[in-house]
């Protein structure tokens, strides 16, 4: 009798196992298919002693098949104001950066090989802003079940496929029912913890998700950075030609 | 009448348009160590730079305004430096199409790929009353025809005229002549003024493994590069001197994992002058950066060589024309804490391989508030001592410098 409950309990699990490969990809899917976004961003930077400065940029997304291009610019500080940040991802081949310098009139190439850098002194890197696509990364096994805030969620592990990426492993807490990412931890090239971000206030545009908030916290220096789009609006009708570089120096 | 035309754009932009107003007031403050005993120890400049800009649908209106004064110019003696001054960099107008860009107007371009000097950068002359070691460009006035393809960009640029370049006067450590010599800052040119110069650029990157970011320019005018020259009846006034050129110039960034490698490189086929020749220059550099050093911080290390050749031996050569990276390397490092104010250290040696000289420097920048940034250098030229190069009509030196601006 045990032997036929123990192998039901077995046969039931597989049927109803999901893995981390499967929970990546719906949680990519869930935020797929907005097509393009213009939007309004403030970064807000905390320090250890709580002193808080507040950042300004605005920001244009054009989904890709592949990967996507983006367009950032800067409002504040007075001194950054008007430079602008343009990026063509790539999967299997490096990203194609640039940054235009408005006081040389200078549009300088970046290596895109330093994704681990910080981002405007914030305790986000370049690869932390650049879009989730499930192909960046390699998974293996099951999700596991856990709880969250009173929530369900799958908690999956995660590999950077990219050797130049400033991470050995992800944690990523995703809900159960809407596959929406609530909380990853970032492991540092020593294998320990190094920043944990939160992710809040989705907004659905039909059936499309976008993320409102994201809280980054480093655990190793106690630097808080907090992310809020203040403004999106999707599928505004942007093409290529709105990505070209002639827009750095518009 | 232009006057009116300029102050009624400036007041229709300012005034009735919805337009962007940014821009900053710097206090630069200069100490020199090391000097001849006759020139100025010190200098405070105020300096001001105003930007509009306003944009509806596809027209675009943009103007610079710069103005600096210079603390000895007030004291009304004979230590005039004649470093106070207002100009106007830029004022354009640009209609943007489909795949198209018009634009009419005075404005500054930007060429190149290297880091210490872009010796392809020659659009715009720089200016000679302000710190020789800082780039403070002059609005040329002109107008481009830009058609955009998939990747790339192809130019056609008339610039109308060329500009009058002023000098400071002597006591102000960075003039170059003696004080019995009077620059006269009338151009002379080997054509008319006003005869255009004609650019044509095209750039555009590769879509390889290791992308190249790549531009030609062809150029038919008057050459950046100028000389000095007297006139008969006036021995002791010195003027800048024009000619003409065909000149072919490039300028490339190829990516190669975390190292940028950069080339520009240019060949001036000279029309007819007595005293300038054929010449080329090349520049190469790298250009690697480090990641993650303690906190975040980064760290890019650079190397870049300098190559000037004259080819025709009965005309001037380098030393003639105050060219100074005919045979130098420049080694370099850029420390950026990567921290909420963009603090970063930058600093180098520049050797002449040839005239056996060097300068080395020292650069410290960040912000303080949101709105005010310092700037901190340190800049020490050892001239050579057998041969009269251009820093060597300055001696030793060694100054400090102290930047501090507010940003709106």
């Amino acid at each position: 009798m045990l032997k036929i409950f123990t192998t039901a309990l077995v046969l039931t699990s597989s049927v109803f196992a999901i893995t981390n490969q499967e929970v990546a990809q719906k949680s990519d899917d869930a935020l797929s298919g907005f097509v393009d976004s213009v939007s309004v961003m403030e970064m807000k930077l905390i320090n250890a002693r709580g002193q808080e400065k507040i950042r300004q940029m605005s920001m244009k997304v054009l989904e890709g098949e592949e990967a996507d291009k983006s367009l950032m610019e800067f409002d504040t500080p007075a001194d950054v104001k008007g430079t602008k940040f343009l990026s063509y991802e790539h999967i299997n081949k490096d990203d194609d950066q640039w940054l235009y310098l408005p006081a040389l009139k200078r549009v300088k190439r970046i290596a895109s090989k330093n994704k681990s850098g910080a981002f405007m002194g914030s305790e986000f890197s370049y690869e932390d802003l650049s879009a989730f696509n499930v192909n960046k990364y390699t998974y293996t096994g099951d999700a596991k079940l856990g709880i969250l805030n009173d929530k369900e969620v799958y908690i999956g592990e995660s590999v950077p496929v990219s050797k130049y990426s400033g991470y050995t492993k992800l944690i990523s807490y995703i809900d159960k029912s809407s596959f929406l990412i609530q909380k990853i931890e970032y492991f540092d090239r020593k294998k320990k913890l190094l920043k944990t971000s939160y992710f809040e206030n989705y907004k659905k545009f039909a059936k499309i998700n976008r993320i409102g908030k994201i809280t980054m916290k480093n655990i190793q220096n106690d630097k808080i950075t907090i992310l809020t789009w203040t403004k999106e609006e999707v599928n505004t009708g942007l093409s290529d030609k709105n990505f070209h570089k002639r827009y750095l120096k518009k | 009448m232009i006057k009116a035309f300029v102050v009624f754009v400036f007041a229709y932009v300012i005034v009735i348009a919805d337009t962007q107003i940014s821009g900053h007031i710097d206090l630069d403050s200069q100490f020199y160590i090391s000097k001849p005993d006759t020139k100025h120890a010190n200098s405070f400049t105020l300096k001001q730079t105003l930007e509009l800009k306003y944009i509806k649908d596809d027209l675009s209106i943009f103007a610079k305004l710069y103005a600096q004064e210079a603390y000895k110019d007030f004291l009304r003696d004979a230590d005039d430096t004649k470093r106070t001054f207002i100009r106007l960099d830029e004022l354009f107008l640009r209609l943007d199409f489909e795949d198209d860009t018009l634009q009419i107007g005075k404005s500054i371009k930007y060429w190149g790929a290297l880091e210490l000097r872009n010796i392809v950068d020659v659009f715009n002359s720089n200016e000679l009353r302000d710190d020789m070691f800082k780039t403070n460009k002059l609005g040329a006035l002109n107008s481009s025809y830009t058609h955009y393809t998939q990747n790339g960009e192809l130019s056609l640029i008339i610039k109308v005229s060329e500009q009058d370049q002023k000098m400071a006067a002597y006591p102000y450590v960075y003039y170059f002549f003696t004080p019995t010599i009077n620059y006269n800052h009338n151009l002379l040119s080997s054509n008319k003024e006003y005869r255009p110069s004609l650019y044509l650029t095209y750039s555009s990157t590769t879509q390889s493994d290791y992308a190249l970011d790549y531009a030609f320019v062809y150029q038919n005018g008057y050459d950046s590069q100028r000389y000095f020259s007297s006139l008969a009846n006036k021995p002791s006034s010195y003027f800048q001197s024009a000619y003409l050129v065909n000149k072919f110039m490039t300028y490339n960034t190829l990516v190669v994992n975390a190292t940028l490698i950069k080339l520009e490189a240019l060949y001036a086929f000279v029309e007819k002058d007595v005293s300038v020749g054929d010449y080329s220059h090349l520049a190469l550099g790298i250009e690697h950066t480090l990641e993650d050093f303690d906190n975040g911080a980064s760290l890019g290390l650079i190397c870049e060589y300098y190559r000037y050749d004259t080819y025709e031996s009965d005309k001037y050569n380098d030393l003639q024309l105050f060219e100074t990276m005919q045979d130098d390397i420049f080694l370099g490092a850029r420390y950026t804490l990567n921290d909420a104010d963009d603090s970063s250290v930058v600093g180098g040696l520049i050797h002449d391989l040839e005239y056996n000289e060097q300068v080395y420097y020292l650069e410290y920048m960040s912000r303080v508030g949101d709105n005010f940034k310092i700037e901190l250098d340190y800049y020490y030229i050892e001239p050579s001592k057998n041969t009269r190069t251009a820093y060597s009509f300055l001696g030793r030196h060694q100054r400090i410098g102290l930047n501090l601006a507010y940003h709106f």
